[in-house]
């Protein structure tokens, strides 16, 4: 019975039917390996985008921190002299000391603007708070500011982790395949016995598949 | 009398068939083997590309900055030592005028000299070199250390250049490891495309075809395995 079983041309149909699905669901997995090593490609270009236009942005922060600062700086040092002007004895500098600070003050913190006017960048030792300037420079950008490079390259990380994982799938598929074609070829009482290990082979392939994909779906939050 | 069974040879269009199939079984199994390997290689010089780029971009962003700073604390060092120097330079021409009995002379001098020395403590209480302790001149008369806030200020720039270093690195290793796993399997093919030979033909050719494409199958997972440890 089993060696009519195993001639029959039905069991010629059903492994080339089989064969059929099993390459029809290996050129599926590779397309989505593929697809994924994709995303993964993807997820690295945007991160490395974001990354320059950070960094371009964050430079340009730092410039107009220290240039603000030096304008500040100018204020504050012609303030100083101005006091000493007005704490000394000397009727000559005490003049000069009156019309700096009516004329060229007020103009030199302008310039200086917002250092030298907004209280909450004047530290108590007279400078000013240059990390505060800039972390206000960076956060008047909210667009940039919100850039975040690593959150793309731990995406790109997980596509790369699956696009590992659907390739040992495309493997095992790809292993059922040249069982099944072993089973296609032969005629012997071993014939059966490769049908079951391919398809077998191929059931815990598409198993992997559907496991690997659930997975990585629900780590993403619902997206492929 | 009885008759003795004669030993079942097989046909010679059947000969060796069962050893190319194994063969080529075993072929099929290292074949996916290498190119899952070839796949992980992929991937990791693509991660080790993508942290070298990253590395490159924080680090130049970080030589800008840290040159920004630099520039801003060196020109304030540069006033601080010019007031000085403006200062006491009037403070010895006030003394001058004074013994050429100036008064207006000394006068001025004495003013410009207040201004200098007003300005230069103010400049100071800007100056890195003169708040921060790790700079700070130990003695009155003493120079900042230079070289300590040189070293510091390169500190994080020179950290991330040696990070995309060594991301640079991998890179190379990973992508050269992919590029001969592609080698492998290409390898691979050949004895695929052997042990097909082997197996349309007959007689002594499909045994020698057969070993042909074992020592090409032995050669290509020796290598795979070389690629692999190293």
């Amino acid at each position: 019975m089993l060696k009519r079983l195993n001639e029959s041309p039905r069991l010629d149909i059903f492994i080339a039917i089989v064969i059929a699905v099993v390459s029809v669901t290996t050129a599926l997995a590779a397309w989505r390996a593929s697809m994924v090593s994709s995303a993964a490609g993807d997820a690295i270009r945007q991160g490395l985008v974001d990354a320059v236009k950070k960094q371009t942005a964050a430079s340009e922060d730092w410039r107009k921190t220290y240039e603000e600062a030096g304008h500040a700086q100018t204020y504050a040092v012609v303030l100083a002299q101005v006091e000493a002007f007005e704490n000394s004895n000397d009727k000559a500098a005490q003049d000069q000391a009156k019309n700096m600070r009516q004329y060229l003050l007020p103009n030199l913190q302008l310039i200086g603007d917002p250092l030298t006017t907004d209280e909450k960048y004047l530290k108590s030792d007279g400078t000013y708070d240059l990390e505060r300037r800039y972390a206000d420079l960076v956060a008047s950008s909210p667009d940039l500011a919100a850039l975040d490079p690593e959150a793309s390259f731990k995406l790109s990380d997980q596509y790369s982790s699956e696009q590992r994982w659907l390739t040992v799938g495309v493997i095992l598929l790809a292993i059922s395949l040249f069982w099944l074609a072993l089973s296609q070829l032969s005629m012997k009482r071993s014939r059966l016995v490769t049908l079951a290990i391919g398809v077998g082979i191929y059931l815990f392939g598409l198993i992997w598949f559907g496991l690997v994909e659930l997975i990585f779906f629900s780590v993403r939050g619902g997206a492929l | 009398m009885s008759e003795t069974p004669t030993p079942v040879t097989p046909e010679p269009a059947e000969r060796h068939k069962t050893l190319i199939v194994v063969l080529t079984l075993i072929t099929t199994i290292i074949t996916a083997i290498v190119a899952g390997l070839q796949s992980d290689a992929n991937i990791r010089a693509n991660n080790a590309n993508r942290d070298s780029q990253y590395y490159a971009v924080l680090a130049s962003g970080e030589l800008h900055r840290s040159g920004l700073q630099s520039s801003y604390d060196l020109n304030t060092f540069a006033g601080v030592v010019r007031e000085m120097q403006t200062s006491l330079m009037m403070q010895f021409t006030a003394l001058q005028s004074e013994q050429n009995t100036d008064k207006l002379g000394t006068a001025l001098s004495n003013i410009s000299a207040l201004a200098a020395q007003a300005r230069a403590d103010k400049l100071k209480s800007f100056s890195i070199f003169y708040t921060d302790p790790r700079y700070a001149p130990i003695n009155a008369d003493d120079m900042p250390n230079a070289e300590a806030y040189v070293a510091n200020s390169n500190a994080k720039a020179n950290e991330l250049v040696e990070k995309q270093n060594a991301a640079a690195d991998d890179y190379h290793a990973w992508s050269s490891k992919a590029d001969s796993y592609v080698g492998v399997l290409t390898i691979m093919a050949v004895a695929f495309f052997l042990f097909g030979l082997a197996q349309a033909l007959t007689g002594r050719m499909r045994l020698v075809f057969a070993i042909f494409g074992m020592v090409i199958l032995l050669g290509a997972s020796g290598w795979a395995m070389l690629i692999l440890i190293v």
